[in-house]
């Protein structure tokens, strides 16, 4: 490295497809200073963090995960316009081993971005159980690129990448003698005259030869901009001549896959083996429509029963140790004004006391989840359910966020991030808030305890079978009349299994738990608190307060399903948060005699309360969950949509129920 | 007269509606040749009869009922198509205005007598589906010819645009619905070579995006080829892939997982319905039905 090209803080920006072990890398070389956010204006993960080596600062960014840089997905349009816009120094790109052919496809694009290319040759460990053995000298030689074999999962090689890096560096900037692909010289004619075609400047900041190309591969993004940028009388001109060359993307990529194969003729010195290997073993069960059924349920209920059973203690630990502790040591303060206890105990910790209970739950849920998701799974029960969610518009991968969602919907709607169709994506949100979660089963499992006894459990698993059941209706509806568009196609790369990376999943749990507190937990903590304030006002008694005259209006409402005001308070109170419920009517119930039970009775007929059951199963969505919608689906238009219509849903299936029930009765 | 005049917008906005919706004022106001104001009128009407739904500045689409009440002129229309055809030997351009006047006049009775003259028809002479007397109809992908990418094999499926003009052109050329043609190149101004019994012609573009056509497994004596959609491979097979009928969308997507033309590819799982699971370029990659058939293969001896 000359004296002189002394840097002192570079960027380094991590390219890869999905699965190739690149978050493995970057957590292992940045730990815990990463910083984790959205990209600008879009809902794809932002990942930056530091790594410091002989004084020499690296800003690492985690590019999202593309298979190639034309824009068919927002992340393929977001990690190329950073490569375009933000010019990091170097770009590593992180490739599997085990499926090298396809990676490279990737480093054939990127050589025409990126001015500097490391390659980090991950998985080789996985390669050689496959039978496959590289040869990444000779594969650096006839890319010209330096390439560093790395086993990320046993923290292998990382440190000959770093000083790679740091060595790349020191080279003169813009193009290394990289060997650029040669495409033929039948098709460089046509992407000439395509580049002869766009003006001087048009293209900026992409590289024109880049931008030809693109337009020529159906870029729709790229095609956008230079219509936009165009004068009316050249745009046709160009137009007619890709329409005509319009087979040219599937040449180009193409002469791509040759370029590919003649790397690969190069580096793989040995192919692989015609034996069985374990992934292809595992996938004979969880590929196949029925036993991939059995599989997957037997998986989540699997996860079901671990998060549940270590999950739950743990939160009633803390309820009861810590937030009813704090609670009464809040009460003994005797200095404090009564209105200030109040509010610190009923408003403040009890806001405080619904977030911290979700969180054990919320805490092995994402764990699971990571886990799944790390050993390759997650793809498979996309793939096996594809056909049952293909009917609601959904696609194969929306059955994940929605499973989630019976833990807590908040990271469900957040989990749809996966789905790369917009359409099938928002409809995966929309469904989300009609998937029953732990807080709202919470509520039907008291509540169907205190009347139906030993039958609750029957009750119970009746109201989730109801509330799936219209989601399967309303799915129905939304996909055929109420949004628009065609349902997308299922495309999926099926990873090949590997051992989990407990590193790597903590880190990842770690971080939805973080980004769950910060989105979600503030918001409940204020509107527990709003919620505190209207109970409280105008005398501090709830039965003479400002919720309960809200109480009283919905009560028309209500009595159609055989509710009193106190009843729809407590419902209304479920929109802080689900299991809110219970805590309101223990409030408000508080004065009369007998247990909770007995009070229960008291105010309700049994028929009643399975119409409170039916209510409190599909009524709005919490806030925090209406937070969620609102930030992914960027605006309040299908929020709004949601309150209104699941307001109106919840009465509609409950107004009939109640009122069947009576007549059933009576008679 | 009234409810000849709502039927026969009925009809126009059934009809249109593959290509747009909301059907707009001003293209209803083209197809049935009166002014902008007056379909707007009419819309009011239809709209207060619940066969309509109408948005003022987006257009109209069919209600429910709308939609049945559609469908039984569209029957009774294109049976009287066929009846002038098939039984009083008119020409095809001629019996599209003559089924436009007696689609009105035709009672159930007639209609009745119509089927079951005609016997087992389900189309017009013009390629269309003919709904039965429940008002189902036969959905087909309905894939305009101009949308074809170049070389394709593709079977006529239909004429949309019953112009006399047109459809004698048409038929001069041959192009009747069942016609195997290939695309052989699309040219700069959006016309196609095609070739048809040994001859070759050049469609021009509007005549080309009036005829629909589905794609067909190419059977190629020479090679001895045969091109089968890649849903049609049973699981363990092998296969070359050669070409696709996607559109641009999926076919960025399908090009980079590495879907090119030339690559080998094989069924890992095939279980007639859901999605396929197949290994290209040393991966396996999950793909929807829909898309596989959009593929097309050629099986290999493995």
């Amino acid at each position: 490295m000359p004296e002189s090209a002394k840097v002192k803080e570079i960027t380094v920006a991590l390219a890869g497809a999905p699965n190739v072990g690149k978050s493995t890398i970057f957590n292992l070389l940045t730990g815990l200073s990463q910083h984790v956010g959205n990209w600008p204006g879009k809902t794809v993960e932002h990942k930056t963090g530091v790594f410091h080596h002989n004084g020499l600062t690296m800003n690492f960014i985690d590019l999202p995960g593309t298979y190639s840089l034309t824009a068919n997905s927002v992340e393929e349009q977001i990690a190329r316009d950073y490569l375009v816009y933000e010019t990091p120094n170097v770009v590593v790109a992180v490739l599997n081993a085990a499926s090298l052919e396809r990676n490279l496809y990737l480093v054939a694009e990127l050589i025409e971005l990126a001015p500097r290319l490391v390659i980090a040759l991950n998985m080789l460990d996985v390669a050689e159980q496959q039978g496959i053995k590289i040869d990444h000298e000779a594969l650096s030689r006839s890319l010209n690129i330096p390439v560093v074999p790395v086993v990320a999962r046993a923290n292998r090689g990382l440190r000959e990448l770093v000083t790679r890096i740091e060595q790349e560096c020191g080279t003169a900037a813009g193009l290394r003698n990289v060997k650029h692909i040669e495409y033929g010289s039948e098709i460089t004619e046509v992407i000439d005259h395509v580049n002869s075609l766009l003006d001087d400047g048009i293209t900026g900041p992409y590289p024109k030869h880049w931008t030809a190309m693109k337009l020529l591969e159906g870029d729709e993004q790229i095609n956008k901009m230079i219509r936009t940028r165009m004068t009316a009388e050249r745009w046709p001109e160009l137009d007619s001549y890709l329409i005509e060359h319009e087979s040219a993307a599937v040449t180009i990529a193409t002469l791509r896959y040759e370029w590919v194969e003649r790397m690969m003729a190069v580096a793989q010195q040995k192919r692989r083996v015609g034996r069985v290997s374990l992934t292809e073993r595992i996938d004979r069960i969880a590929t196949h429509p029925v036993l991939g059924l059995f599989m997957l349920i037997a998986i989540l209920g699997v996860m079901y029963w671990l998060v549940f059973s270590i999950g739950v203690p743990i939160q009633e630990f803390l309820d009861i140790n810590l937030i009813e502790r704090t609670r009464d040591f809040i009460y003994t303060l005797s200095y404090m004004p009564q209105w200030l206890q109040g509010f610190l105990a009923d408003g403040v910790l009890s806001g405080a006391g619904t977030v911290l209970t979700f969180i054990p739950i919320l805490f092995f849920f994402f764990a699971a989840w990571a886990f799944l998701e790390d050993t390759g799974y997650t793809s498979r029960a996309a793939f096996v359910t594809d056909r049952f969610m293909h009917a609601l518009g959904l696609h194969g991968k929306s059955c994940l966020p929605l499973v989630l969602g019976f833990g807590c919907n908040v990271p469900a709607v957040f989990g749809t991030r996966i789905i790369d169709s917009p359409r099938a994506r928002l409809l995966t949100i929309l469904l989300t808030p009609l998937v029953p979660c732990t807080g709202r089963m919470a509520v039907i499992a008291i509540i169907a305890a205190a009347f139906f006894g030993s039958a609750a459990v029957l009750v119970s698993i009746g109201m989730i079978i109801l509330s799936l059941l219209i989601l399967a209706i309303v799915g129905l509806i939304l996909n055929r009349f109420v949004i628009r568009g065609k349902s997308s196609a299922l495309i999926m790369e099926l990873p090949l299994y590997h051992v989990p990376d407990l590193k790597l999943i903590g880190m990842v749990t770690w971080q939805n738990i973080l980004a769950f507190i910060k989105r979600a937990g503030t918001v409940i903590l204020a509107v527990s608190i709003l919620v505190w304030m209207l109970a409280m006002i105008p005398n501090g008694n709830i039965n003479d307060s400002v919720l309960a005259d809200i109480g009283r209006f919905f009560e028309p409402v209500g009595r159609l399903m055989g509710l009193n005001w106190q009843m729809m308070v407590a419902l209304l109170s479920s929109f802080v948060a689900k299991e809110n419920t219970i805590a309101t009517l223990g409030v408000m119930l508080s004065g009369s005699s007998g247990d909770f039970t007995q009070q229960l009775k008291a105010i309700l007929t049994p028929s009643a309360a399975v119409a409170f059951l039916v209510v409190q199963i599909l009524f709005i969505p919490c806030v925090a969950t209406i937070a969620a919608i609102r930030q992914e689906t960027e605006g309040w238009k299908w929020p709004a949509l949601i309150l209104v219509f699941q307001m109106l849903l919840a009465f509609a299936v409950a107004i009939p129920v109640y009122q069947l029930l009576t007549l059933f009765q009576g008679t | 007269m009234e409810s000849e005049r709502i039927e026969e917008y009925l009809e126009a906005i059934y009809k249109r509606r593959d290509r747009e919706s909301p059907v707009s004022t001003s293209s209803l106001a083209a197809d049935l040749g009166v002014s902008q104001p007056a379909v707007t009128d009419m819309l009011r009407t239809l709209e207060n009869r619940g066969l309509i739904d109408y948005k003022s500045r987006m257009g109209a689409s069919l209600t429910r009922s709308g939609e049945e009440r559609a469908l039984a002129v569209v029957r009774r229309h294109r049976l009287w198509e066929r009846f002038l055809t098939d039984v009083l030997g008119m020409k095809w351009d001629k019996v599209h205005k003559e089924a436009c006047r007696l689609e009105h006049a035709t009672s159930p009775d007639i209609e009745k007598g119509l089927s079951t003259i005609l016997g087992n028809v389900d189309t017009c002479p013009h390629g269309h589906a003919i709904p039965d007397e429940k008002g189902n109809i036969k959905q087909v992908k309905n894939t305009p010819l101009s949308a074809f990418r170049a070389p394709a094999k593709v079977r006529i499926f239909s004429i949309d645009y019953e112009d006399p003009k047109l459809l004698r052109a048409v038929e001069k050329l041959g192009l009747l619905p069942g016609a195997i043609i290939s695309v052989t190149k699309k040219n700069r101004d959006g016309s196609l070579d095609i070739g048809f019994q040994n001859t070759k012609l050049t469609l021009d573009n509007v005549t080309a995006s009036f005829l629909t056509a589905e794609q067909v497994p190419v059977i190629s004596l020479a090679t001895d080829e045969c091109e089968i959609s890649l849903g049609e491979l049973q699981s363990g097979e092998s296969a070359v892939i050669k070409n696709f009928g996607g559109g641009r969308g999926s076919l960025g997507r399908c090009l980079s997982l590495g879907f090119t033309p030339g690559s080998i590819i094989k069924m890992v799982e095939n279980y007639r319905r859901g999605p396929v699971l197949v290994r290209v370029h040393d991966t396996e990659v999950a793909i929807g039905r829909q898309l596989a058939e959009k593929i097309s293969v050629v099986r290999k001896e493995s």
